[in-house]
């Protein structure tokens, strides 16, 4: 008896304790891709390989699929696969869809078109090798790549079809929530006293629900389950819970702790991404310093999921970046098998790299096993800011020397808090682990594309008692934004026009062949005398993973302190481009968050936590805030790479240098306010 | 209670009639077109319309719209399912990215051109400022609110 006591309480230990799930991220083989395209009485079935974000990426690989197997638009029928469907794919992270994706779609598809020609229908087939050459999609007469095309799942969504997954309804399904404490959940919180009877006595009780399960990071809820959502208020009303916090941060510590000059005055930073000897003492031509505030993604959609347990296992419908993830998730959380979790993903109404961990699948799937029902639980949106993970602050000090019209040395120096290995996923001990190899995604974009004499490039990482993790661009937004302002400040010291400077420092030619087009585009004038009017224009370019180009123009007018961006224009290479349009639609998208980067975003800390509630305290991009966006598409015919995170590292700084331009300021700290616009005037 | 909803009647039982009018919509109609985005009235993604005038579905409680005309998403389109000139628009302008928020933005569109059938770029901004959309699909909607009023 107290033997098996004993068993149960370790079995619970392992499935429900702090040992991170850790996603695989299995590379797309040319067996995989074999399942991704089936034909099924005369017609074709796409199993879309990646998550449907906004992206659009259905219409671009059903394009690839529809050329390959020389059929008509309307002869494939897209599915979004469940779990069981397809071999595991890696999460839909990266800007990779196209660049990874779309060849093996390509090559099943060829193999299947042979097989179909030849007279079979059925069976299963054997994967075979094709060079690009001689793939359809890709010889340059295609039919449907290279062109824009309806989008798939456009109709519904004008229409309002069920397409996401708080849309899911099941029969007998209850409504979920988990309160938490108003903390960080890097702090330990739980509940500490409620109101059970107050809580059953609501109209539309269910369950109040509690299990270790319920933690997340730190942060222990407390289940509710209801007939209605609006009972779901109502009775955590009833509850009055009560939170015990062992903790407290505001924004004075993240600020400090963050702080790149306080890290500088203490001697060299933990990470080198490059170490060329320069003279760090001698005085400098230009030293800049930019502060980025932490910033939620802010999918209009908070993330939602449908949990049903059945006698074969756990059925869910989920909004995520790696439905794969979540079904390892709860295989290990519910000691289940493989096969018993089937993890259906549906549409993700915006997910900007925040919907990559599994937070609100796990409450669902937990109340529906309490409950003994289907339920859905949707986030609040402050439980999106309060729950969630943030891009993380980072402070950034720029320092350089310009000789005779070139950049002689160069020292950037930032702190930033993990990203790739995010404290949203891993416990301290694991992620102290991983600071032995360092995170890429903190240092991704920081070493410049130009040439420069000598270079010195490093950078700390600081666990914050905040959540950070990846967000659109990982770092490559802010620490281009910083080598980007840096530039222009080298180019005014050089007396040169921020364009020719930079071509004279460049060194990748898509990348001077894109500054070049933008420059064409926005009849940018070397001429130019500075304005007077409170209007500025500025550039910037910048090349995201070493694969794809982007170079933004903004003009901006500047009055009393308040910044409005007039213009936008891009230009963008990600090599052979199947979609035209909806390349464009994510040129547009990177637009905006560059300018959300320059002038909006920011989420404030106090009391303990993210104290944001609502879209008053942490503001996004507002239509009358975005001005007209010309985008030119640079195809030269390499390989397909990536369009989702480009030129959102050029966007914001140009937006900065437009109102370095306007009004001689360099802001030093994002979002640009009129607050400390006007205080650097005065 | 009643509610009229794209002009059909549906009743109401009692334990919806404290909810919000979205969670009625969704949850218990399975008109899922409007969404939740705020539940503060801040996102717009939860526009209908009432008696023609754009609302935030997530405000109004049930028992306070039984009288009122409901228009969501789902009973725009014409005869046999054509769509309505602002939802052609929306896709013949391949607004959406993610989509969450369009439903909310073509209703609004739709309300601000039964009340200004021409609208300029300063109107459309003025009227729909309070949709929001994190995708960063601003021009495509300002482009297919041109679209639709060109058009009807």
């Amino acid at each position: 008896m107290r033997r098996r006591t004993f068993l149960g309480l370790g079995v619970a230990f392992l499935a429900g304790c702090s040992l991170p799930v850790i996603p695989k991220r299995p590379d797309p083989t040319p067996e995989a891709a074999l399942g991704w395209i089936r034909h099924v009485d005369g017609r074709y079935v796409l199993s879309l390989p990646r998550a449907e974000i906004g992206q659009n990426i259905a219409t671009a690989l059903k394009q690839v699929a529809c050329d390959e197997l020389g059929v008509g638009w309307d002869e494939v029928d897209l599915h979004l696969p469940a779990t069981t469907d397809i071999a595991h794919v890696r999460a839909t992270v990266g800007s990779d869809s196209v660049k990874d994706y779309a060849l093996p779609l390509a090559r099943a598809c060829a193999t299947l078109r042979k097989a179909v020609a030849a007279g079979r229908t059925e069976g299963v087939l054997t994967a075979e090798p094709r060079p690009i050459g001689a793939l359809r999609a890709f010889a340059g007469r295609a039919r449907h790549v290279g062109r824009a095309m309806p989008l798939e799942q456009a109709d519904a969504i004008v229409r309002g079809a069920p397409v996401y997954a708080a849309d899911t309804r099941r029969p007998g399904m209850a409504h979920g929530q988990v309160p938490r404490a108003p903390a960080t959940p890097e702090f330990t919180s739980s509940p500490a006293a409620w109101d059970a009877a107050a809580a059953r006595a609501q109209p539309g009780f269910v369950a109040l629900v509690e299990d270790p399960l319920l933690r997340q990071g730190e942060s222990m809820g407390l289940g509710i389950v209801a007939e209605t959502p609006g009972a779901l208020d109502r009775i955590e009303q009833a509850l009055d819970i009560r939170w015990r916090t062992d903790g407290s941060v505001g924004q004075n510590e993240i600020d400090e702790r963050i702080d790149i000059d306080r890290r500088l005055a203490g001697g060299s930073l933990s990470y080198d991404l490059v170490d060329e000897p320069l003279d760090r003492d001698g005085p400098w031509d230009v030293d800049l310093r930019l502060d980025v505030p932490p910033a939620a993604h802010t999918p209009i959609e908070p993330r939602a999921a449908v949990a049903e347990f059945d006698d074969t296992g756990l059925r869910m419908w989920v909004g995520s970046q790696d439905i794969f993830y979540i079904r390892d998730v709860m295989v290990r959380r519910f000691g289940l098998d493989d096969e018993q979790v089937v993890v259906h993903g549906r549409r993700v109404g915006g997910a900007f790299s925040g919907k990559t961990i599994c937070t609100v699948e796990l409450e669902a799937a937990v109340l529906a096993r309490a409950a003994a029902r289907p339920v859905k639980v949707q986030w609040t949106r402050g439980q999106e800011y309060r729950q969630g993970f943030h891009r993380p602050p980072s402070s950034h000090r720029i320092r350089a020397r310009v000789r005779h019209g070139r950049i002689e040395d160069w020292w950037h120096g930032f702190a930033c808090s993990h990203i790739i290995f995010t404290n949203a996923g891993l416990p301290p001990w694991l992620q102290r682990l991983t600071d032995f190899i360092g995170d890429r995604g903190v240092a991704r974009g920081a070493i410049p594309p130009y040439r420069i004499g000598r270079r010195r490039i490093e950078h700390d990482l600081e666990r914050l008692p905040i959540l950070t993790g990846p967000w659109r661009g990982l770092g490559a937004g802010p620490n281009v934004t910083a080598i980007e302002c840096a530039m222009d400040e080298c180019a005014r010291r050089a007396g040169q026009d921020p364009v020719a400077f930079r071509l004279a420092h460049i060194e990748d030619p898509r990348l001077a062949g894109v500054l070049r087009r933008v420059a064409a585009a926005a009849n940018w004038d070397e001429t130019r005398s500075p304005p007077s009017d409170g209007r500025g224009r500025g550039v910037a370019c910048g090349i995201y993973k070493q694969m794809s180009y982007a170079a933004v123009v903004a003009d901006v007018a500047v009055d009393n302190g308040a910044v409005a961006v007039t213009r936008l224009w891009c230009a963008h290479d990600c090599g052979r481009v199947i979609n035209p349009d909806q390349v464009r639609a994510q040129c547009e998208g990177n637009l905006v968050w560059g300018l959300g980067m320059a002038l909006t975003d920011g989420l404030p800390v106090a009391d303990g936590g993210v104290a944001a509630e609502t879209f008053a305290e942490a503001p996004v991009p507002r239509l009358d805030q975005v001005p007209p966006m010309d985008i030119v598409l640079v195809d030269n015919g390499e390989a397909p790479t990536g369009a989702g995170e480009t030129a959102i590292v050029a966007a914001t700084g140009a937006i900065l240098n437009a109102v370095r331009d306007a009004i001689g300021i360099r802001p030093t700290r994002l979002p640009v306010t009129p607050a400390d616009l006007l205080r650097s005037a005065a | 209670m009643q509610l009229r909803i794209n002009n059909r009647v549906h009743a109401i039982p009692p334990a919806w009639r404290d909810e919000t009018l979205l969670a009625t919509l969704r949850e218990f109609l399975g008109l899922v077109g409007a969404k939740f985005g705020c539940g503060v009235g801040q996102c717009g993604a939860c526009t209908v319309l009432l008696d023609g005038e754009a609302a935030r579905s997530c405000l109004w409680r049930v028992a306070d719209v039984a009288d009122r005309d409901i228009l969501t998403v789902e009973g725009l389109a014409g005869a046999g399912g054509r769509p309505h000139p602002v939802q052609q628009a929306w896709l013949d302008e391949n607004v959406p990215q993610c989509g969450y928020c369009q439903a909310g933005q073509i209703m609004s569109a739709v309300a601000l051109l039964r009340a200004k059938p021409r609208p300029n770029d300063a109107e459309i901004d003025a009227a729909l400022a309070d949709n929001l959309c994190r995708c960063g699909t601003q021009q495509r909607i300002r482009r297919a609110v041109h679209r639709a009023a060109a058009r009807s």
